[in-house]
């Protein structure tokens, strides 16, 4: 009988290629908070001068993933019929007008410098950093067993004029 | 007297026609096996078909044999491709019968040769067939060359090789359509249990296999990126604390599993990295900088 010479495939050559990457966690950790930070724009609302034109979100420090989902953010969602502009600063100048102002937690230690440059203006300050609502942040992102959380610091809020729904002060941790 | 003559005749005439009938489903058999060497298979096939019907030849090992070689034949020369290949089962099944009555392993050589061959066309076939529409056939077919690689070599640690490395290339394929299709959620949960249930059979059987620990740990990981991905960026803020706990859970269960892995390798890159993803996922910052750390020091060798 003629031999016929056979190759057994093999299946290792199958073996998935798929790794997981850090850069997914934190492209995931970053839509979290993108969706918290959309979810205020419904949740609290602006006096009318802050209406008009685009609705500003100052981004401060450096967090390439979180930018990018802001700025994916800003393309497809408008707050009301306000445009979202992302702007990535590095401080904040007495004239700039910012509905909100997000401060990365290793920006954290500028967060006196914004209180006092947003002082008499409508913009809420969002930290993310343990303590930082008690030292003058409206709202700040903190991990509770293993879950982001946000702390609101009501009084914070309503000293810029801002208007804060019930539903959002009933789901954040209160910090006075 | 007479009638014992009688009887005698009609036995000694039984006895001759036994003979001529044998001789001639013999003679079917060497034919059938000359038409083959000839390539004239619908012969070979008509001849020895007609052979192994009758009591004479149905427990002759010979026939059964050449019986598999014409059926090999017609599979080489006419359904090679065709998964379901009926000249392949019969080809299959007529070696099998000839080793079963072949006491004296007078052809086993020959048969074992030729079950080789098919156990290998099936597993060639199922690897042919690895993909998320055809994976079920791709079983069938694997299930189908491990009964034959038991006839040939039945040491359960062969089997058991050839068993772990389908599985993994089978889980990949449904790695694949979790990892590129994955908008239907109730095709997520059956490609996310059937992923599960391989990685969970290996690791019954080798609780430290490194590849099904980190394989495992990937599957529910990725599993909490993927619920977070797919979120719409207006997902409303007070369905959040549900969608956290169900990520939570899921790197929760990821976590021991990834780190059985590092353990066992504290250089394998894959399993630092896994962790280094669960640790963010959950939060866990100084973990996280533990790995990351780990991660770039592993990078920089």
């Amino acid at each position: 009988m003629k031999k016929i010479l056979f190759i057994l495939f093999s299946f290792l050559l199958f073996t998935s290629s798929i790794v997981v990457t850090p850069d997914a966690a934190e492209e995931a950790n970053a839509k979290i908070k993108a969706i918290y930070i959309y979810n205020f724009t419904k949740y609290i609302e602006w006096p009318d001068n802050y209406k008009e034109g685009n609705f500003v979100i100052g981004f401060l420090g450096s967090n390439f993933a979180l930018l990018n989902k802001l700025s994916e953010m800003a393309e497809t969602k408008k707050v009301g019929s306000q445009t979202i502009q992302i702007k990535n600063i590095t401080s904040v100048d007495n004239a700039d007008k910012f509905n909100i102002i997000y401060i990365l937690s290793d920006n954290s230690a500028q967060l006196s410098e914004v209180v006092s440059k947003v002082k008499g203006k409508c913009t809420l300050i969002v930290t993310d950093k343990p303590g930082l609502a008690k030292q003058g942040s409206g709202i700040n992102f903190v991990v509770v067993e293993n879950k982001q959380k946000i702390e609101l610091n009501k009084s914070n809020i309503e000293k810029y004029k801002l208007k804060i729904a019930s539903t959002l002060v009933s789901m954040a941790l209160p910090v006075n | 007297m007479k009638k014992l003559t009688i009887i005698r005749t009609f036995i000694l005439g039984l006895l001759l026609l036994t003979a001529v009938v044998a001789n001639a489903q013999q003679e079917k058999v060497q034919a059938a096996y000359a038409f083959l060497e000839q390539n004239k298979l619908d012969s070979a096939k008509a001849n020895i078909d007609a052979a192994v019907v009758y009591p004479e030849t149905v427990n002759d090992g010979q026939a059964w044999l050449v019986r598999g070689y014409v059926y090999k034949a017609i599979y080489n020369a006419r359904e090679k491709g065709n998964r379901r290949s009926p000249a392949r089962l019969e080809g299959l099944y007529s070696f099998k019968k000839s080793l079963s009555i072949d006491t004296n392993k007078e052809f086993f050589a020959d048969n074992i040769d030729g079950v080789k061959y098919f156990a290998k066309t099936f597993h060639n076939d199922a690897a042919e067939s690895l993909d998320p529409i055809d994976y079920r056939t791709a079983i069938e077919l694997f299930n189908k060359s491990q009964e034959c690689f038991k006839i040939v070599d039945p040491s359960p640690a062969s089997l058991q090789a050839k068993q772990t490395e389908f599985d993994f290339a089978l889980v990949s394929v449904y790695n694949a359509v979790l990892e590129n299709d994955n908008k239907d959620s109730a095709r997520v949960f059956k490609f996310f249990t059937l992923a599960k249930n391989i990685y969970n059979k290996i690791l019954v059987l080798e609780p430290n296999n490194i590849q099904a620990n980190i394989g495992m740990g990937k599957l529910y990981y990725n599993q909490a990126v993927n619920i977070i991905k797919s979120l719409d960026i207006d997902t409303d803020i007070t369905k959040m604390d549900i969608i956290e706990e169900n990520t939570k859970k899921l790197g929760t269960v990821a976590e021991p599993f990834m780190k059985t892995a590092h353990n066992l390798d504290p250089k394998r890159e894959d399993a630092i990295i896994g962790l280094t993803g669960i640790y963010y996922i959950l939060h866990e910052d100084s973990k996280y900088n533990i790995f990351k750390q780990k991660l770039e020091d592993i990078k920089k060798q």
